[in-house]
């Protein structure tokens, strides 16, 4: 397989950041301390003349900026979406497969901030629209904010292997939802349809009857059905895993997109790796992030090649991340 | 037994055409929408030794691409300051003269197809990654990438991407193969010890020149202006690539040939100075198209070869052209592409490679080069049959003659005469 190295935010209005200053552009090796020019993944503009032209300056980087919030729907004990207002180039910029944001409420301290996904960018009337789960203090804050809340964004490395997904034409892509990181999910399956794609989704009811997500899913054309993935050991049921085998056969499915925790991944992943190998997989992220910019280093996996990848910024092959032995 | 080719400048189709001849199936792959890289933007052949290096090829049976630009050539027989007896293909033709040629063959050719990474097989190439991901797998392949930018080394050792006909923000960079297969580029330098070298020449706008200019040039290939005393600048011969045309004539003076355009011998000319000259008033540039400010950096990444044009340390990559070493020129191109196509089929089918002999100037230029660019002295300098050292060496050595019937006798006592016409396969 050909090698897959991409920074999200190469040839963006963030291209060179701060780490071309420190000679660690993840793409660059002429903004490295290698002084050759041999770029793996050229997206259009090289960042070496950026970064010369700009006076050996890195771009400005992403600021807390404070927007309103018009609406805030308790969806569950632990669960609510904010509708916040923004303004029409974040709308636009955040309308892509992968969006988050950083949230923080106003007074907080910078250790608050929370990275959470947009699940719809409403480009007519500039709201975004993100759900959190509670579960620790950054959340419990983000649940006290009333009409005004801290945003830091465009941020896109949210999916991993977006690519596939992108590349996506007039064919058919899977999506196996759980829990709140099906969120990501509804906004890549918006982007997806509008390449000419289908999308089935597989939501997994949890503790609820039904994913909150379920309604978004259906009002964009997916078609959906409400599974419970997991018997009582962790093992995907029988009874399931007949359905995901008929559903590739029916299918013929290209991309599969898995929005649940990386156990859930692995899970998911060397199952229909074992069914058919052609399928590339995308995966919602869920890194530990703290600054988003690839430099505080939180969010640092490691591939089955023991690259160390800054997932916040940097993409990567899922099936390269959650299967122990690569069998291609 | 497949042949793929990278790069399809003029060391490319050189090779590919060679190694069809020879028998293999050839696939080229070329990440812009043109063959013949920076063949568009030249035009000068049989300059001084290059007269002789082109009738050695052709007594060698070696002489398709000659025949074609030669059948290309707009003047014939002109002399210009430091040069004598050139011939000057048309570049608004030559490039779909030379594909169809190719096409005739049977050589397969991806255009758009930029090669990112190499599929290796211990020392050896399995197959090229295109910047989709496409595999393609070949028995023997031959890198003959150039050594132009891409646009970080034009900025970094220049003075920033001056949109040459290359176009790399179109197109995706160059990429150094043989680096991705493991064996680190050497570098060119200049006089000052500094990396790369800036291309020499650029082409104005023939409309955009006056009608004396125009006729001049129609009439005789050549026209010869002065430059106002207080825009001389020699400095700007040192950053020169073309080092067979850094005279102070071509400070003093602008040397216009008529290559379809009007060929400019002369690094970048700001538009304003040019445009004080009589004639020059409405100039405008055709490449690079940023020839006011800045043209292309080169020989940032040379592959070590052997005098067989294969790469150290690869069991089955050839390189050829700009790409093998500090050579200038389509004939210097052409010459190592040949070679290059003709030792990939030799050596897939388990022969030897061949050299060149050193009586003959294009087996010495291979042999010369490769020793000098061992030395401090050596990687400063460029090599071309054209100028610079080389000529000089190949009048020493006797090898310099126009006398097409003395180079046919050199190759027949050599037992030679068409030795590129043999089917190995
Ligand atoms: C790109 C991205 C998008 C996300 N989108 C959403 C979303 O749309 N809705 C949602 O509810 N949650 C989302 N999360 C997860 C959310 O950020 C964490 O649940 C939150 O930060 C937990 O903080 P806490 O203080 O409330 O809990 P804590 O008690 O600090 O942590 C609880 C668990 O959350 C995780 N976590 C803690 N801090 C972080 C952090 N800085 N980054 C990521 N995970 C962390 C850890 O696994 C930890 O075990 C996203 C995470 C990432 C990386
Ligand atoms: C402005 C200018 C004028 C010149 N004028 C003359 C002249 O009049 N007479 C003369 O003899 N010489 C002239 N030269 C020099 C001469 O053109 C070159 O030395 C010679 O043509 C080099 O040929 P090449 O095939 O080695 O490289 P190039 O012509 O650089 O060809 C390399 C090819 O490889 C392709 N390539 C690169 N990377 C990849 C990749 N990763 N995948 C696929 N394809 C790739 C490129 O697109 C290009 O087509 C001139 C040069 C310049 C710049
Ligand atoms: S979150 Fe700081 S490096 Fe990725």
């Amino acid at each position: 397989m050909l090698r897959y190295i991409d920074c999200i935010d190469a040839g963006t209005d963030f291209c060179p950041c701060t780490l071309a200053e420190r000679k660690e552009c993840i793409i660059c090796p002429q903004l490295q301390d290698r002084n050759v020019c041999d770029c793996l993944n050229w997206k259009g503009t090289c960042m070496c003349q950026e970064f010369i032209c700009n006076g050996l300056k890195s771009k400005k980087s992403r600021e807390f900026k404070k927007f309103d919030i018009v609406e805030t729907v308790k969806l569950r004990e632990d669960l609510f979406q904010l509708d916040i207002k923004v303004t029409k180039g974040l709308a636009r910029e955040l309308n892509n497969i992968g969006s988050y944001v950083f949230l923080k409420r106003e007074g907080d301290i910078e250790a608050y901030s929370t990275p959470s996904s947009i699940m719809n960018s409403d480009t007519v009337n500039n709201i975004i629209s993100i759900v959190i789960r509670i579960v620790g203090p950054k959340t419990k804050a983000l649940k006290e904010v009333e009409d005004k809340i801290l945003v830091k964004g465009p941020y896109w490395n949210g999916i991993q292997g977006q690519r596939f997904l992108k590349e996506l034409k007039n064919k058919s892509c899977l999506i196996l939802a759980r829990g709140v990181s099906a969120a990501p999910a509804v906004l890549a399956a918006k982007k997806v349809m509008e390449n000419g794609n289908q999308v089935y989704v597989l939501l997994d009811r949890g503790r609820s009857t039904e994913n909150f997500t379920k309604q978004k899913f259906k009002d964009l054309g997916c078609k959906v059905e409400d599974v419970s993935f997991f018997d009582r050991s962790g093992n995907i049921s029988g009874e399931n895993a007949a359905i995901i085998e008929h559903l590739l056969k029916k299918w013929g499915f290209k991309v599969v997109l898995s929005a649940g925790s990386d156990w859930f991944h692995r899970k998911m992943i060397s199952f229909i790796r074992g069914l058919d190998k052609s399928i590339n997989f995308s995966t919602v992220n869920n890194s530990i992030m703290c600054c988003g910019e690839g430099v505080c280093g939180s969010c640092e996996i490691i591939n089955i090649r023991g690259e160390r990848i800054r997932s916040c910024k940097q993409q990567y092959d899922p099936s390269e991340v959650f299967l122990k032995e690569m069998d291609n | 037994m497949k042949v793929v080719i990278i790069g399809g400048g003029w060391a490319g189709c050189a090779a590919a055409i060679q190694a069809k001849k020879s028998g293999a199936d050839v696939l080229i792959l070329e990440r812009t929408d043109l063959l013949l890289g920076l063949g568009n933007v030249g035009g000068i052949m049989r300059n001084n030794g290059r007269f002789t290096a082109a009738e050695e090829m052709i007594a060698l049976g070696a002489g398709d691409i000659f025949n074609i630009t030669d059948r290309c050539a707009r003047h014939k027989n002109i002399d210009f300051p430091g040069h004598k007896h050139a011939w000057l293909y048309d570049v608004t033709i030559i490039e779909p003269n030379v594909r169809r040629y190719i096409y005739d063959m049977g050589i397969d050719v991806f255009f758009e197809a930029r090669a990112v990474d190499v599929s290796m097989d211990g020392k050896a190439i399995k197959g090229i990654y295109l910047h989709d991901g496409t595999l393609i797998e070949g028995d023997v392949f031959i890198e003959t990438t150039g050594s132009t930018g891409p646009m970080g080394n034009c900025i970094k050792y220049g003075k920033g991407c001056s949109m040459c006909i290359l176009r790399c923000p179109s197109y995706g960079p160059r990429v150094s193969i043989s680096r991705r297969a493991g064996v680190e580029d050497l570098m060119g330098m200049r006089e000052d010890g500094s990396y790369g070298a800036m291309s020499g020449s650029c082409k104005l706008n023939k409309d955009s020149l006056s009608k004396e200019i125009r006729d001049a040039l129609n009439e005789k290939g050549v026209y010869v202006a002065q430059v106002p005393p207080e825009d001389v600048n020699l400095d700007k011969l040192k950053m020169k690539v073309c080092q067979q045309y850094a005279l102070k004539e071509f400070a003093e003076q602008i040397v216009l040939l008529d290559t379809g355009h009007a060929k400019l011998m002369t690094s970048y000319y700001p538009l304003d100075k040019l445009r004080k000259i009589k004639g020059f008033e409405n100039a405008k540039f055709e490449d690079p198209y940023s020839g006011g400010k800045a043209n292309s950096i080169r020989y940032l990444s040379m592959a070590p070869r052997d005098n067989s044009m294969k790469v150290k340390g690869i069991d089955n990559l050839f390189c050829a052209g700009e790409k093998s070493g500090l050579f200038v020129g389509h004939t210097e191109a052409i010459v190592t592409g040949t070679l290059a196509g003709y030792n990939a089929v030799r050596t897939s089918i388990g022969l030897d490679p061949v050299e060149l002999p050193v009586s003959l100037a294009v087996g010495d230029i291979i042999r010369y080069e490769n020793s000098m660019k061992d030395t401090q002295e050596g990687i400063r300098k460029r090599y071309t049959f054209a100028g610079a050292g080389y000529f000089e060496r190949m009048k020493e050595l006797g090898l310099y003659t126009t006398d097409v019937a003395e180079i046919r006798e050199r190759v027949e006592r050599l037992r030679m005469e068409d030795f590129f016409r043999q089917r190995l396969i």
